[in-house]
């Protein structure tokens, strides 16, 4: 059983993705960490939550004050950086959950990702954001329309160095 | 200059974090770059008639979202729902740019 935990923005912006159900094919359960799920309000990101609920593709992580205590350090010192992107509290979480769990950390915010570049905490957590995702789930001659279908439906663009990273560039 | 920085490096040390600095310099080198590009990209992508038109404090945040491209921080700001950001900045034709 592969599991993932999922930040609240990776849900928002795979909400608006037609093929968003794809997302299955390569996690049987995504994780949300109760600190994640209050960010998500609007009808469609809520439905979205619904439908994996009913698929029972979903799991609700509780809490844990084991994990509370990295995340705490974790924000306390990323967010204090003036050079890198900022880290919010349930997104400090989800990157702690996911060190805790052993299992991947889905999220489009560049925190995370930078942070297990440089942190030592954290190096050995997997921190993928949708074009790591689609790269999995389509192969290289499908990639390109589906990177361009995604941008299309959520507005999210990725960097031309990172499209040359996985072959797509215009 | 002190490389690292003591204020930073007595930050990640009174966390109890231990840092690579050598790839820390890296990450920001690089990511400092790829942010002015990306920031760009929002200025001209941006439907500006559409953000002059919205209400307070919607405007002021999705002008913000132009100039850093953070939604996180933007939506803790003006005290909005992360979704609902979303929603105004697909409005607005603000591109959230991946680095």
């Amino acid at each position: 059983m592969s599991l993932a935990i999922v930040d609240a923005c990776f849900l928002i912006n795979w909400s608006w993705f037609r093929q968003r159900n794809d997302l299955l094919n390569l996690f049987t359960r995504l994780v949300v960490p109760t600190p994640v799920l209050v960010e998500v309000r609007t009808e469609r990101a809520r439905s979205y939550l619904a439908e994996l609920v009913v698929s029972r593709r979903l799991l609700i992580a509780p809490r844990v004050q084991a994990v509370d205590q990295l995340a705490l350090k974790l924000f306390e010192v990323i967010d204090a950086e003036p050079h890198l992107p900022t880290i919010d509290p349930p997104e400090a979480y989800a990157l702690a959950l996911a060190k805790h769990m052993r299992v991947p950390l889905l999220t489009d915010n560049a925190a995370p990702k930078l942070a297990t570049r440089y942190v030592e905490e954290v190096k050995d957590v997997e921190v993928l954001d949708s074009l790591d995702v689609l790269a999995r789930l389509y192969l290289s001659t499908r990639l390109r329309s589906k990177v361009e279908e995604f941008m299309r439906d959520t507005g999210v663009l990725f960097s031309e160095g990172r499209l040359r990273d996985y072959g797509v560039a215009p | 200059m002190e490389w690292p920085p003591r204020e930073l490096k007595k930050l990640y040390e009174g966390a109890g974090l231990k840092v690579d600095w050598e790839e820390y310099s890296k990450v920001v080198g690089a990511y400092l770059k790829e942010l002015e590009k990306a920031r760009e990209l929002r200025r001209k992508s941006a439907d500006w008639a559409y953000i002059e038109s919205r209400p307070e404090p919607l405007k002021t945040a999705l002008k913000l979202l132009v100039e850093t491209g953070d939604m996180k921080l933007v939506a803790m700001m003006y005290s909005l729902p992360l979704d609902v950001l979303n929603e105004e900045r697909l409005k607005a034709g603000i591109p959230l740019v991946l680095i």
